[in-house]
């Protein structure tokens, strides 16, 4: 579903990816661990193009999001993204979040997108906040709703950036809870996470990234049980024992 | 100190009429410029910060423009000089056929003029909001003209409503200066009162006074919209 293929990228002089490559196959959920500055928020923003890249090819359900003139915001309709710092749009009800993107977007009736947008605060537990303001929100609150926004959209796929590295650590596990259920549904999911008990649970293979580029891209077993770079093992050996 | 105190020739028929005539003109003067300062300020202030670098550096030249040469002088340049640089036919026209040329004059010059310190407000809002949320809504597949419609534009004009109030109120003053081009707003009938009269404190006074009550009602108007359009929790304290 999402090919990655030999892509770098530079800011300036600097490069912040390397030749990466990877495939991410229908109903997979593929976790991006690393140390910070890595580069795998940049490798899953390049997937929907909101970063560009310089070098190499992405494509997304057969559609190339790196050739130019590309349709992207067509293609960005359909691969939903939740963001570290949640980034849900002040100024609208938690309703109106979730609405505004179906409207707009994919011209839904006002009618089908707010039904749409009930039933999936239903099902992130929200049900009863849909009036509120995000600000009147705790961050796990704000965090669902996100995912449910972008759920809303019926997305082929899912990328998360760090979903819960801005949340305090009790509401850590509700935000994981419908992210699991998500990916048991058979979501296809990247996920850029430090939560290595969620990678374990669900992931089907983990990518490891080290100074912008893939180091390690294995089964999720394999790559816990024995990791084969020493970089990999220095990083699971910090977060893992403690 | 040897003056004769009367405050009874404000109210004589004749300088009353003058008084709320010259009020009306300034208050004529500075809503209309104020439509145009908004629209065009909204305009170039967006301009200032969109992707297309050719539309960012001409709404930066206006900005620079229009904010750096005084408005006395630009009041001047409209007036005078403006239909002598036109084409001949625009120019009589201007000077024949245009109805009511001070007043029409006044409020392009102060309307643009205005524009452009707007235009700064406007960008400066803009830049203020947070760009993951453009990121958001760019990444849920809404356009860069969507993007700002419903989430940049949103949120910068209601955090720049504070700033723009002081700028609501200098709109008023600054239609004093019209009274340079010979529009017959409120400095100029206060002037020509004192001028008939003699009574130059109580007439100044009276200018005063309206001065003031327009910037109250002004200050209260944009209050009354900063709380009705505050977000719950979001930017400053609860009501």
């Amino acid at each position: 579903m999402i090919d990655i293929e030999n892509i770098s990228k530079w800011y300036g002089d600097f490069q912040v990816l390397t030749d990466c490559t990877t495939q991410v196959a229908k109903g997979e959920v593929v976790v991006v661990c690393g140390p910070s500055g890595s580069g795998k928020s940049t490798l899953i923003k390049c997937v929907n193009g909101l970063e560009p890249v310089q070098q190499g090819r992405i494509s997304v359900d057969g559609d190339d999001v790196t050739a130019k003139g590309a349709n992207l915001t067509a293609l960005r309709s359909r691969i939903g993204m939740v963001f570290q710092h949640f980034e849900l749009y002040p100024h609208m009800s938690v309703l109106e979040n979730l609405c505004l993107a179906q409207e707009k977007v994919l011209k839904r009736p006002r009618a089908e997108a707010v039904a749409r947008a009930e039933k999936l605060l239903a099902r992130v537990g929200m049900a009863d906040h849909a009036a509120k303001f995000p600000s009147q929100l705790s961050g796990g609150q704000q965090q669902r709703i996100a995912i449910a926004r972008s759920l809303a959209m019926d997305p082929i796929a899912m990328l998360f950036d760090e979903p819960t590295s801005a949340l305090d650590p009790e509401m850590i596990k509700e935000v994981l809870d419908v992210m699991v259920e998500l990916a048991q549904e058979g979501m296809t999911m990247m996920v850029v996470t430090h939560e290595m008990g969620f990678a374990r649970k669900v992931a089907d293979r983990v990518i490891f990234m080290d100074n912008g580029a893939i180091v390690e891209d294995r089964q999720t077993a394999a790559f816990f049980d024995n990791p084969e770079s020493e970089r990999a093992q220095d990083f699971l050996s910090k977060i893992l024992d403690h | 100190m040897n003056y004769n105190w009367n405050w009874g020739v404000l109210f004589e028929e004749q300088y009353l009429s003058w008084l709320i005539s010259g009020f009306g003109w300034t208050i004529s003067v500075a809503l209309s410029a104020w439509c145009i300062a908004i629209v065009i300020g909204s305009l170039v202030g967006v301009g200032k910060t969109v992707p297309n670098k050719i539309v960012r550096g001409i709404c930066a030249t206006y900005v620079e423009i229009f904010r750096n040469v005084p408005l006395l002088v630009q009041m001047f340049i409209w007036y005078f000089a403006v239909p002598e640089m036109l084409p001949e036919d625009w120019g009589h026209w201007m000077k024949r056929d245009l109805p009511n040329p001070e007043f029409v004059t006044a409020v392009v010059a102060l309307g643009l003029y205005t524009a452009s310190r707007i235009a700064e407000q406007v960008r400066a809002g803009i830049e203020t909001v947070p760009p993951g949320l453009s990121a958001a809504a760019t990444a849920h597949g809404l356009s860069t003209a969507q993007t700002y419609r419903y989430v940049l534009l949103p949120i910068s004009f209601r955090i720049i409503v504070p700033p723009l109030t002081s700028e609501f109120l200098t709109v008023f003053k600054n239609s004093s200066l019209a009274l340079t081009i010979g529009l017959l707003e409120l400095t100029a009938q206060s002037q020509q009162i004192a001028e008939y009269t003699f009574q130059g404190f109580e007439a100044f006074t009276a200018a005063t006074v309206i001065y003031v009550c327009i910037a109250l009602v002004a200050t209260i108007l944009m209050q009354v919209l900063e709380k009705y359009t505050r977000i719950p929790g979001y930017v400053g304290k609860e009501a």
